[in-house]
């Protein structure tokens, strides 16, 4: 009986920590039971802590846009009745008419499709390069990234353009500092762009001191720089993408990050 | 709910309506739910957005019979995220490729929150499945202990019970690794 009232009080303060409540909260309104709940709690927050993630606020709109266009595309709700949902009741009723042009010019306007794949060119306005900001690259002999693919954000839209890099395997070695290696050079649409994408395929390193290929972890299926810049048609913009490699301790581990220091475009 | 008296069944276009009015609650945490199971900021927000449309091309088939709608959401989740790991490499199991890698991070600070990532990923790993399931559903779905029961088909006691003896569990390999 005592376990089972304990593990209702312990499912209480988890649901109140859910809600947003702290530890102490929880704990001073039980005093008899402190001395068992405290490492309990905190053992929740630290791992709801260590796994903390809030999606950003583009991929919530661009989710919900593509969520509402096929509500309306069942056509069992009126045509646009439930695009009204995008926004906040409280304020829904208020801005019907400025919602209904908006949406629309949303869903015109700012289509979900599958990114175009840009073909290569010698003369062409946009150039991406491939740098190394020295972190721990010093223990490597050779650290080989295979980039599969480049995707370009544009600013304040759906819209992303791909390419694939002409080369596409750099050594990060000899990238050090200022040097840098274009990888693909072609047309690219004038305009703003918010972010860079790299989707590196596979990663090789060797060790320095005992020759061995080493371990070295991804962020993920892409590496990824939120930094704003223009393309424009009467310029030839170069984008660097500043990569680093960092140990993670003591563990013989090494991880991938983009370096937005590093990084950037400038017009030439 | 009778579920033989056809009067009190949602029409499709009900069900439709309880979903739009989930989207709003459930997309971070179906989202943040996925985020703990492949360690990928940006592949969790795309799988969360696929949730609500699959579940939306599925509601013919969606009967409410114990779980409820929040619940059958994080069901798809856990489908679509075992589909995921399916597909990408199995070198990728160890997600220590969890961090939000924006920009200006501190590479320290990076390196540090991956290895406390990894360290909890690990010790999830050796919950049992259903411990692991009531963590991840209470802890980052957000679920109530009675609505993990109805997904799980336990009693929300018995769900209260694997809570705490996983929360200890936890507890003892992360303190010991320390």
């Amino acid at each position: 009986m005592m376990t089972d009232d304990f593990d209702r009080i312990l499912d209480e303060c988890i649901d109140r920590i859910n809600r947003g409540a702290k530890v102490g909260d929880c704990l001073s309104d039980y005093p008899a039971y402190t001395e068992k709940l405290r490492p309990l709690l905190q053992a929740v927050h630290d791992v709801q802590k260590t796994c903390t993630f809030a999606p950003s606020a583009d991929a919530k709109r661009a989710a919900k846009q593509k969520f509402y266009a096929a509500l309306d595309k069942q056509g069992r709700m009126a045509p646009g009745l439930s695009l009204l949902r995008l926004i906040p009741r409280s304020v829904a009723w208020a801005t019907i008419a400025v919602l209904v042009l908006a949406a629309v010019g949303i869903l015109v306007a700012q289509p979900v499709v599958n990114p175009p794949t840009l073909v290569p060119s010698r003369d062409g306005n946009f150039a991406f390069l491939i740098s190394d900001e020295p972190n721990d690259i010093g223990d490597f002999e050779s650290l080989n990234v295979t980039i599969s693919r480049v995707g370009l954000q544009a600013a304040g839209s759906l819209k992303r353009l791909e390419f694939t890099p002409e080369t596409k395997t750099v050594d990060l070695t000899r990238l050090q500092g200022e040097q840098s290696q274009e990888i693909w050079r072609g047309n690219v649409t004038a305009g703003q762009y918010s972010q860079v994408f790299i989707y590196v395929s596979e990663v090789t390193g060797k060790l320095k001191s005992t020759g061995q290929i080493v371990d070295v972890k991804l962020p993920g299926s892409k590496l990824h720089l939120s930094m704003p810049f223009e393309v424009t048609t009467d310029a030839v913009t170069s984008f660097t993408f500043d990569i680093t490699v960092v140990a993670t301790g003591n563990n013989g581990k090494y991880i991938l990050k983009p370096q937005a220091g590093g990084s950037g475009a400038r017009q030439e | 709910m009778n579920m033989d008296n056809r009067k009190d069944i949602p029409t499709i276009k009900e069900y439709e309506s309880r979903l739009a009015d989930l989207y709003e609650e459930y997309y971070d945490k179906v989202a943040r739910y996925v985020y703990v199971h492949i360690g990928d900021k940006e592949e969790a927000e795309d799988i969360a957005g696929e949730v609500f449309l699959k579940a939306l091309k599925s509601l013919k088939s969606y009967r409410e019979q114990g779980v409820p709608m929040q619940g059958w959401l994080f069901r798809i989740a856990h489908n679509l995220t075992v589909d995921y790991l399916r597909k990408i490499d199995k070198r990728r199991t160890v997600p220590i490729d969890s961090v939000i890698l924006v920009g200006n991070d501190n590479p320290v600070d990076t390196a540090e929150r991956s290895i406390d990532f990894e360290r909890v990923t690990e010790a999830m790993k050796q919950l049992t499945t259903e411990q692991a399931q009531v963590i991840n559903l209470r802890f980052f779905g957000g679920l109530t202990s009675k609505e993990v029961g109805g997904i799980l088909g336990k009693s929300d006691g018995a769900v209260r019970e694997m809570q705490r003896a996983a929360i200890e569990k936890l507890r003892g390999i992360m303190g010991a690794e320390k």
